[in-house]
């Protein structure tokens, strides 16, 4: 591979660019920029500054070329001509203006896109509104009077506008059209103007037809912003502008150039390059063995688009997209806008004179071409010029390299996430069948009274625990809501719920995290409470905010609910106890929570059954089935007796007394829990707790053997719960009459 | 009541500078192309402006005189630069105000009635020429959008403008009265306008009627507009189309008193030579219409021919309201290039060789030169390029200057020659595919095919005019291998209608292509005899014979040759036959590089009724 860079020399910088127009630069003895607004620049390449303006007065009438780029401006509107007064263009004082008097005014007509000069006839393509039309002038060289006289016009009808719209909502700079003129390979001199090609003969007369090669008529042909591709041959008679093809997108440079082979002086190929960096190369091909003519052949190559501009010389094509030039390697040029004729200067060096978007005007030198491939010494290069080419492509390296690392990052991340959505639903779906199976992550709480400012208030330590293979990382929220059970039931009290977010920043596997959350204060007497606890994760943690709302169809959260866990009268009171706070663990195995007094119960029992019995007074120690740790530690005075005192939620005293019974038979165990208590409430929601927590124990085991009353008790237990809030009523003193009479038994 | 009398004398004023302001301009343009005056939009919007002033207060009498004129100014500043819908939207500003002074019915929608009704509602008063000057725009405009049904149905209007002309008309409002200043002036003379919009009204309504193929009536009508004051180009128009009239009445000797009574009043009528010529070439004539066609190509080549023959005022012009298109298409005429063609190959055809050449040579200097002048033509009757270097390349032989034609005949087989394919199918019935060529108009294989092979029969024409018999051999045979390349597909046409009329339509390039291959095989079997190879003499003549059994030098040469070989009665009967062909000099139909070289070895007739005779009766 070649190394394809070059040396840039900065002549000047004029930093104005940005205007709605196609810049266009022209290399003669001194440069001519036109920066589509009203001004010329004009630059000398000996002096290397811009020139002062009388400059104009002098070339004026001598110089075609420049005649054609000044008549351009001066179209149909005032023309300025600016120039810095022989200062250098770093310090460049106030641009003097000369106006161009209305005598200089050669043609009106409005809307013209680009012109050409052929001999004689000044050719101008316009625009309007159903048509393109090319209208021909006979300049005043030939003619004795000063006006334009009009030769004739011809026209094109537009065709629906749908590339030109698109062009030109995007960055808004008009494209204006390409006009070039072509001759005949062996009618035309050997130098042409600028704008001006030759063109092989064959390929010539296979494009533009015998008669155009008879008439020996140059032919103009004209790039159109809808991408057709036309000609006219200028001296046929009943000629019409035709259409050679449609490269379909805008058309940016029209040129011809030997490309293939060193041909003898004419170009081999017409060259057509649209915006979007579709190449049409047009070349002569043989036919095959039974049609032995030759034939028109239309090769379409794509590079990489949107091409800004372009140029081409004896065998090469130079186009510049908006990163970087080509010639067709990358040349490490940045966004060139506006490109001059190529030149070799005596070392056999491509020279290019490039308008950059930010308004530098550089002579762009390109490598000598070399034969054989190998690396090249690269002699006159200039270390500058190395170290400014390695820094920008480090620079678009590195910017390459972050994105697609972040985007690498973000799949990773999203494979996570993935991941545990599944665990988590799939849990959730098999929970029918499987009651007892816990999801790899998961809550579990703690209560505990607390006392701030005088006042008692009941927190509730939730620990989630990741068990699973996978990381909750960044963008995971924990979100933890509280409902009071009886809340549903009871419509027309005000929703009662509160909602916990806690977001969290990585939790590994095997890890927890705990929050700590107030869910009731002293006095309050709404349990028991629901505790719902899910895992959120938003998706604008992953693509930040604009990337999250650019996809309106989206919900930005993904939300998956890990368990429920319920906070009774058991876990809410408030043991009578002076060195220690009682602390209550709620277990989260089907909604059932345990504290101390109950674990003491199931415990009893299943040591009964098993035949293990260690006596009354370690009821409150023990165990809770299902491997699961109370946190008991440090109460154990007071609660190594088989009575415990404690306070209700709403300041109610309570006896709770547990009572073993083991008469009749050795292997059936019963265990009578008896909760004494001024507050019917307190009774009421103790009685219920207990039942529910039973219910748990009975069905962990595998021992489902209730008999009717509790049952019963427990509906109606239920139905006090619900009356804890209501003062004393008779349905109260009846459940609680139906209590007394129907004491617990559990078989 | 002083301050509304100020304002309308100021107003008066400022209508009256710009009046004569476009004045000036006027006379201005007819002298000089001077462009600092300025354009007719800024006056057009001056007068609307000033308009719109004036319109700011409601309705009344003592403004409307001045109102209405700057009415008639402004509109006809906006019909001249054919902005009819403007115009047409003060004039119904215009109108409905006058309704809502006079209190008359403004409701009426359809314009016939609704100007019956102003002008029943202005009565006889003041106001009423005012008011006609109005209705003379409003004919202007319908005569500019071709509505001659409506200026017909306004019967009434050319005896109120008759009154108009005649008895008020004095000039009472613009010239005559001594100016001045609170008497608003017009920018038009409205007698002007008039007299224009009754020819323009004529001509235009005669062509209609022509081409509606009611000649006679147009006839009458025209001939009496022709006694109308007007410009000159107008009145030749009249005696145009009357021409014309005529033409369709099929009596064209009155037809051509016509067109040169329309000749005499305007020198610039070309279309008048023109239809001159197609008579000519109708009647036969050929010098006169050879004549003709000179006349017309000079008149062309004029450069006032290029300006429009009837722009003179710089508002409201005859062009301007002779709009329609049976008009248009009844004075178009050919370009100067279509008409010198036509001339070159008239003179060819009909014995005026060397002039023909000239014209030849004159249209391909034309073709070639930088002046592109007159090239740019809509004009489709010329023959492609490579055609007209043939025809000039024949042209040049007729005229015995074979060394110009072998030059042009390079030209075209250099130009053709990497193009040439190996192998081309002629389909017939070609009128599909002519179709498509037409529609690509790109070049098809097989009419460079017919062009190379034209040429090199041209050159061996040539060669054998020179009597270069070996290099006119290689040059037939070259045609001939060139022409074996074609093949002809017939396609399944339905067989059951072939008539008469299918054979003349049976492909014109067929037909080329068999006269082709019969002149080329001829012309080298004349090579043989000279060079004594009689035997390939005999089979080529006897070859062409067959493809183009016309051909009268190939059946004379062919009996030559069997009588070289002693096969005499064979020789005689085959000089019989050729003799009782009806020999025509040239085929019209073909181009003219088809025709039978003339300038090839002779054979004698009587020299061979000789021959006959001494071998006498079998």
């Amino acid at each position: 591979v070649m190394a394809a860079d070059c040396a840039v020399e900065t002549w000047t910088e004029f930093g104005f660019l940005g205007t709605s127009v196609t810049p266009k630069v022209r290399f003669g003895t001194d440069v001519f920029i036109c920066t589509g607004s009203d001004e010329v620049y004009v630059f000398s390449t000996h002096e290397r500054r811009l020139k002062a303006s009388d400059w104009f007065s002098e070339h004026l009438t001598n110089c075609p070329l420049i005649y054609t780029f000044i008549k351009y401006l001066s179209l149909n509107r005032t023309f300025h001509f600016c120039s810095s007064q022989s200062a250098p263009p770093e310090s460049s004082s106030s641009p003097t203006e000369l106006k161009i008097s209305s005598e200089f005014l050669v043609i009106e007509a409005d809307g013209v896109s680009s012109l050409l000069l052929v001999g004689s006839v000044l050719l101008t393509l316009c625009q309007t509104d159903s048509s393109w039309l090319m209208t021909l002038y006979k300049t005043p060289e030939q003619t004795q009077s000063s006006s334009y006289e009009v030769l004739g016009s011809f026209s094109l009808p537009l065709v629906s506008a749908v590339v030109q719209d698109d062009t030109e909502s995007k960055g808004g700079r008009r494209r204006s059209s390409v006009l070039i003129c072509v001759h005949s390979g062996d009618t035309a001199p050997s130098t042409v103007p600028h704008g001006h090609f030759r063109l092989e003969p064959v390929l010539f007369k296979l494009l533009f037809g015998v008669e155009a090669a008879l008439a020996k008529s140059p032919v103009i042909v004209c790039g159109l912003p809808d991408g057709r591709l036309c000609f006219l041959p200028l001296r046929l008679p009943g000629s019409r502008l035709r259409v050679l093809h449609s490269l379909e997108q805008p058309v940016v440079f029209v040129g011809a150039s030997v490309v293939m082979e060193t041909g003898p002086g004419h170009a081999q190929c017409l060259v057509a390059v649209g915006g979007q960096g579709r190449v049409v190369l047009i070349k002569t091909e043989k036919g095959g063995p039974e049609d032995g003519s030759s034939l028109a052949g239309f090769t379409e190559v794509c590079v990489s688009g949107p091409v800004e501009c372009g140029c081409v010389d004896h065998n090469c094509l130079y186009y510049s997209t908006e990163a970087a030039l080509h010639s067709p390697t990358s040349l490490n040029v940045c966004r060139v806008v506006a490109l001059a004729e190529p030149t070799c200067n005596t070392a056999g060096q491509v020279q290019l004179l490039g308008l950059s978007v930010r308004g530098k005007l550089q002579r762009i030198s390109l490598p000598v071409r070399r034969k054989e491939a190998g690396l090249s010494k690269q002699v006159g290069r200039s270390v500058r010029d190395l170290l400014s080419a390695i820094g920008d492509v480090c620079e678009r390296a590195s910017v390459l390299k972050t994105a697609i690392k972040s985007k690498n990052q973000i799949l990773k991340h999203l494979n996570q996430v993935v991941n545990i959505s599944f665990l988590l639903t799939a849990t959730a779906n098999t929970e029918d069948h499987l009651p007892m199976k816990e999801k790899p992550i998961r809550c579990h709480a703690m209560t505990s009274w607390s006392r701030l400012l005088q006042k008692d208030s009941l927190n509730l330590a939730c620990v989630l625990e990741n068990s699973s293979l996978y990381v909750l990382e960044r963008g995971w929220t924990l979100s933890i809501t509280v409902v009071p059970l009886c809340c549903s039931s009871t419509a027309g009290e005000e929703s009662s719920s509160t909602n916990f977010l806690f977001p969290f920043q990585h939790l590994h596997p095997g890890e927890t995290l705990e929050v700590s959350l107030p869910i009731a204060a002293a006095g309050d007497s709404s349990f028991p409470l629901t505790v719902n606890c899910s895992l959120i994760f938003s998706l604008s943690s992953l693509l930040g905010e604009e990337g999250a709302a650019s996809c309106p169809g989206w919900q930005s959260n993904i939300s998956l609910p890990l368990n429920t866990l319920t906070v009774d009268w058991l876990h809410a009171l408030h043991l009578n106890n002076p060195t220690a706070r009682h602390k209550m663990v709620t277990f989260q195995s089907s909604s059932i929570t345990t504290d101390p007094i109950q674990a003491f119960i199931s415990s009893r029992q299943i040591r009964r059954s098993r035949g293990a019995d260690r006596g009354g007074e370690s009821w409150l120690l023990s165990e809770s089935s299902g491997g699961v740790k109370m946190g008991h530690q440090g109460d154990k005075v007071a609660v190594s007796s088989s009575v415990v005192h404690a306070h209700g939620p709403n300041g109610a005293t309570v006896k709770l007394t547990a009572k073993e019974n083991t008469e009749k038979d050795e292997r059936l165990t019963a265990a009578e829990v008896q909760v004494e208590s001024s507050s019917v409430a307190a009774v009421c929601g103790l009685h219920h707790a207990v039942l529910m927590l039973t219910l748990s124990e009975l069905t962990s085991c595998s021992r489902l053997h209730l008999c009717q009353q509790i049952q019963q008790s427990q509906i109606s237990g239920a139905f006090g719960v619900g009356m804890t809030t209501g003062q004393t009523s008779p349905s109260l003193l009846n459940v609680y009459q139906e209590l007394r009479q129907n004491p617990l038994l559990i078989i | 009541m002083a301050p509304p009398l100020s304002l309308l004398d100021t107003w008066v004023q400022e209508n009256n500078e710009l009046v004569n302001k476009c004045k000036q301009k006027g006379e201005q343009d007819a002298v000089s192309r001077d462009c600092s005056q300025p354009p007719l939009k800024w006056f057009s919007f001056e007068f609307h402006k000033l308009l719109r002033k004036i319109q700011g207060i409601p309705p009344n009498a003592d403004h409307t005189q001045l109102e209405l004129a700057v009415v008639f100014n402004a509109g006809v500043c906006s019909a001249a630069q054919s902005q009819v819908s403007e115009a047409e939207l003060f004039l119904a500003q215009a109108t409905e105000r006058v309704l809502q002074m006079t209190g008359g019915d403004a409701g009426a929608s359809d314009p016939l009635v609704r100007w019956r009704t102003v002008l029943n509602s202005v009565g006889d008063t003041a106001l009423h020429p005012s008011v006609l000057y109005l209705l003379c725009l409003q004919w202007a405009i319908w005569l500019a959008t071709c509505q001659l049904k409506t200026i017909q149905e306004f019967q009434e209007m050319s005896a109120l403008f008759d009154t108009l002309c005649g008895g008020i008309g004095d000039g009472s409002v613009s010239e005559a009265r001594p100016k001045s200043s609170n008497i608003p002036l017009l920018v038009m003379d409205p007698r002007r306008l008039i007299e224009l919009l009754q020819i323009c009204t004529s001509i235009a309504l005669g062509a209609e009627r022509l081409n509606e193929g009611r000649s006679s009536e147009a006839l009458s009508s025209l001939q009496a507009a022709s006694a109308l004051p007007a410009p000159r180009a107008l009145v030749a128009y009249t005696h145009l189309l009357s021409g014309s009239c005529l033409t369709h009445m099929r009596r064209p000797q009155m037809a051509l008193q016509c067109y040169r009574k329309a000749l005499e009043t305007d020198s610039r009528c070309v279309c008048a030579l023109y239809q001159s010529m197609l008579i000519y070439r109708q009647l036969g004539n050929t010098q006169a219409e050879i004549q003709a066609l000179r006349l017309l190509h000079s008149t062309l080549m004029l450069p006032s021919a290029i300006e429009p023959a009837l722009g003179s005022t710089h508002l409201l012009s005859p062009s301007l309201l002779l709009r329609s298109q049976s008009l248009s298409s009844l004075l178009s005429v050919p370009s100067a290039l279509t008409v010198l063609h036509s001339l070159a190959l008239k003179c060819v055809l009909y014995g005026r060789v060397s002039e023909g050449v000239e014209h030849y040579l004159d249209l391909l200097a034309v073709v070639h030169s930088e002046d592109q002048q007159g090239l740019h033509t809509e004009d489709a009757t010329l023959p492609k390029l490579p055609e007209l270097y043939l025809e000039a390349g024949a042209a040049l032989l007729m005229a015995r200057r074979p060394a110009d034609c072998l030059a042009l005949c390079n030209e075209v087989n250099s130009t053709t020659l990497e193009l040439l394919p190996e192998k081309v199918v002629l389909e017939e019935p070609e009128e599909r595919r002519e179709a498509e060529t037409r529609d690509m108009e790109g070049e098809n294989s097989l009419a460079m095919v017919l062009w190379t092979a034209a040429a090199y029969l041209l050159q061996g024409h040539c060669h054998s005019h020179l009597k270069d018999w070996k290099q006119a051999v290689t040059h037939y045979t070259r045609c001939i291998n060139l022409l074996v390349k074609v093949r002809f597909k017939k396609r399944d046409f339905q067989p059951q209608i072939p008539g008469a009329d299918m054979d003349v339509k049976r492909g014109k390039d067929l037909c080329v292509l068999e006269r082709l291959k019969g002149l080329s095989l001829a012309g080298r079997g004349i090579c043989f005899i000279q060079i004594d190879k009689l035997k390939e003499a005999l089979r080529d003549l006897q070859l062409g014979l067959q493809t183009f059994p016309e051909c009268v030098g190939a059946g004379l040469w062919c009996g030559e040759v069997l009588w070289r070989l002693r096969r005499r009665r064979e020789a005689a009967a085959c000089w019989e036959k050729t003799w009782s062909l009806t020999t025509q000099s040239l085929d019209k139909s073909l181009p003219v590089y088809l025709q039978e070289p003339q300038s090839g070895p002779l054979l004698d007739s009587t020299e061979l009724r000789h021959r006959i005779q001494e071998l006498g009766p079998t």
